[in-house]
C-alpha cells in the first residue's frame, strides 16, 4: 500500500512511502505508524484516513494496492 | 409542480472555476464571474491573512492541500449550498502555497434573489471548508519560526474527527 501524509505529519514521516507490512485495517495502520514514530501518536489520534480520496473509518479493510491518505485536522481558511 | 420549481430554481448555480488556486485570488474578477441579473443580493467573503497570531507577527502563511480531495469537497459543498438555498450563482476558491499577510486565502461568493439566503449559504460554505476540507496552513513568523497552525479542534468537544461545531448552527 502507498501512504501519503500531510502538513505536520511530514515532521515525522516522508510525504509518501510504501508499506509492505501485512496490515488488515486502518486501526492496524495507525498502530504501525505510531510504533514507527511514537511522538506522532497524539496527532495520529486526531487524523482522518482516506482511501482513494474517500474518507474511511478505522475498521476499513486495507487492500494491497490502496493509496491511503493520513489527514490531520483541517486548518484552512 | 416539480417542473415549475426547477424552472424557478435552476439546479446548476455553481460557477465553473477551479476550487484551488496557486496564484493570487482575483476578487474583482471572481465577483464579476458570479454576477447574476437574477440576484438581488451578492455576498463576498474573503478570508485574509492576519498579520499576527498567538501574539507573534506573521509574515506569511503557506497552504498545503490534499488537492484532489480538497477540490472535490469544495465543489460538492458549494453545489450542496446552491441547492439548499436556491442560489442563482455560487463559487469558492482557496489558495495553496505562499500567501502574504493582508492577502486573500479563500473567497466565497453567494448570490440569491434576497440577502438572507446569500448570507446563510456563504457562512455555511466557509464553515464547512474550514472544518472539513483537507487544507492546512503553516504560519511563518517574523522571528524566523514556523508553526502548523490553527487546527480545527472540534474533536476535543465532539469526540469525533468527523463531527464539528459550526458557526452557522450557532
Amino acid at each position: 500500500m502507498k501512504i501519503k501524509v500531510f502538513a505536520a505529519l511530514k515532521d515525522y514521516f516522508d510525504k509518501d512511502f510504501l508499506l509492505e507490512e501485512n496490515l488488515k485495517t486502518i486501526t492496524d495502520l495507525k498502530a504501525h505508524l505510531a510504533q514507527q514514530q511514537p511522538k506522532a501518536l497524539a496527532l495520529l489520534n486526531l487524523c482522518r484516513f482516506a482511501v482513494d480520496d474517500e474518507f474511511v473509518d478505522l475498521s476499513h479493510l486495507i487492500h494491497e494496492n490502496d493509496e491511503i491518505s493520513v489527514i490531520p485536522p483541517s486548518s484552512g481558511g | 409542480m416539480k417542473m415549475m420549481k426547477s424552472a424557478l430554481f435552476p439546479q446548476v448555480a455553481e460557477v465553473n472555476i477551479s476550487p484551488l488556486s496557486d496564484i493570487d485570488l482575483d476578487l474583482v474578477q471572481l465577483l464579476s464571474l458570479a454576477h447574476d441579473p437574477k440576484a438581488g443580493a451578492v455576498v463576498l467573503f474573503s478570508g485574509e491573512v492576519r498579520d499576527n497570531s498567538i501574539g507573534k507577527t506573521v509574515n506569511y502563511l503557506d497552504y498545503e492541500a490534499h488537492e484532489s480531495m480538497a477540490s472535490k469537497m469544495i465543489a460538492s459543498i458549494v453545489e450542496e449550498a446552491a441547492k439548499r438555498w436556491h442560489l442563482t450563482k455560487a463559487l469558492a476558491q482557496h489558495r495553496t502555497g505562499k500567501v502574504m499577510s493582508g492577502e486573500s486565502a479563500v473567497v466565497v461568493i453567494t448570490c440569491s434573489p434576497h440577502r438572507k439566503e446569500a448570507y446563510a449559504a456563504n457562512r455555511y460554505i466557509i464553515d464547512r471548508i474550514k472544518h472539513e476540507v483537507p487544507i492546512w496552513k503553516c504560519e511563518y513568523f517574523s522571528d524566523g519560526t514556523k508553526e502548523w497552525g490553527g487546527n480545527c479542534s472540534c474533536q476535543k468537544i465532539t469526540g469525533d474527527a468527523n463531527k464539528h461545531v459550526y458557526e452557522f448552527e450557532g
